[in-house]
């Protein structure tokens, strides 16, 4: 009984937090109007060849994902949205699970100590014993956080149920109440950046200013005679390079994360559109053509989850472990 | 004479690229499974993160350059 009622309530808060999300959005029905002309949201990265066809059809989402309020001056999108309402339901799942700790743990307290305690065992096995308590906070938050919020957009109603204006072939949505959290690049660039400049202060406290930069620059291995200074060189412009690969990783975090989301979105409104003729055989295959995709996209939110916490843990373990250490790097 | 060819090169190449590394991942990944067949789990968990990291370069074609 007590796991019967644990999943209710689990059930009861994700219902509420998709309820709070539409119904927030209705309340600022009467003040926003929904777009009273045919031309589609304009993006400005757009990589649908669509976007130039004669006719003003959107094919596909728009890369900026649309505003549905306004909170003051300051505008909040869908996808602002949804990581409000994910973030919450996170918090509130976690603390109503751990409320009355058990020595043997069951249900939502067993679900959340298998899943920090993987995390804590698998990181530890990258950023090193003496790092991983610092760290853990981020990483563990990063794979929780980008996972759940790519599931999340895969419910139903994300994404398919908002404002939009009547076409020829049927209702077109052009602003919906909710949309992935990660199909919107500010979001993974905000994740991103706030990773390097955690990054960098994680660095200087393993390292020190001169020690970062020894790091960075300095050369290693042991030369003698003329051959030490010519290294000097060497690593100097490796130390270079090293610093122009750095500078490109939020950008390649952000847009790994970015790209896979917002392409599956795409995909699955693609593959929600493809038969148009019929109208009977329209409806039923927005429903059934998705499908597999819906799996495929389940496995591609959780791979890209992990390989975003990998990848900053890995880049953390490289900058603040020592190579002199003999027991630093994992042992297997 | 060369045939027009529509399109986009710079993802078309992108594209390309990407999809020869995500199945070389997945060649030595079976290859491996036939080589140990108990290494499964292992073999498949790395192989899958193989794959994001190759299929992450078309993103940065898409959306990072040209129109």
């Amino acid at each position: 009984m007590r796991l019967l009622s644990q999943m209710r309530l689990i059930r009861i808060i994700v219902f509420l937090m998709v309820l709070a999300g539409l119904s927030l959005t209705g309340l600022q029905a009467q003040t926003a109007n929904p777009v009273a002309s045919s031309a589609p949201v304009i993006t400005e990265a757009p990589a649908q060849p669509a976007q130039t066809a004669p006719e003003a059809k959107s094919e596909g989402l728009p890369a900026k994902a649309p505003t549905i309020f306004h909170i003051g001056p300051f505008p909040v999108t869908n996808s602002m949205l949804v990581t409000w309402i994910v973030a919450l339901g996170i918090i509130v799942f976690a603390q109503c699970a751990t409320r009355t700790m058990k020595d043997v743990p069951d249900g939502a307290q067993n679900f959340w100590e298998f899943l920090v305690e993987s995390l804590h065992d698998f990181l530890a096995e990258i950023v090193g014993a003496d790092l991983i308590n610092k760290t853990f906070w981020f990483f563990a938050t990063i794979f929780i956080f980008i996972c759940f919020t790519n599931w999340f957009g895969l419910l139903p109603g994300v994404g398919t149920i908002g404002w939009g204006h009547q076409t020829a072939e049927g209702f077109e949505l052009t602003r919906p109440w909710l949309r992935g959290g990660n199909a919107d690049l500010n979001m993974t660039f905000a994740m991103a950046c706030i990773f390097m400049v955690m990054w960098f202060v994680w660095a200087l406290q393993s390292n020190g200013i001169a020690g970062f930069l020894l790091h960075i620059f300095g050369p290693k291995g042991d030369n003698q005679g003329a051959m030490k200074y010519a290294m000097i060189v060497v690593f100097f412009a490796v130390g270079l390079i090293e610093v122009m690969s750095i500078a490109f990783r939020p950008i390649s975090l952000s847009f790994r994360l970015f790209g896979n989301i917002f392409a599956g979105e795409n995909l699955m409104d693609a593959m929600s559109h493809l038969i148009k003729e019929p109208a009977w055989a329209r409806a039923a295959a927005s429903i059934i053509v998705p499908i597999p995709f819906y799996f495929m996209e389940l496995l591609v939110g959780f791979v890209q989850a992990i390989v975003f916490m990998l990848l900053t843990a890995g880049f953390t373990s490289v900058i603040c472990m020592h190579d002199d250490d003999p027991h630093a790097k994992g042992q297997h | 004479m060369l045939a027009e060819m529509g399109g986009s090169i710079q993802v078309g190449l992108a594209g390309l690229g990407s999809a020869i590394g995500v199945g070389l991942v997945g060649m030595k990944a079976s290859e491996a499974v036939g080589r140990n067949p108990g290494a499964f789990g292992k073999i498949m968990t790395i192989g899958l993160i193989g794959m994001a990291f190759a299929e992450a370069i078309v993103f940065y074609a898409l959306f990072l350059g040209g129109h």
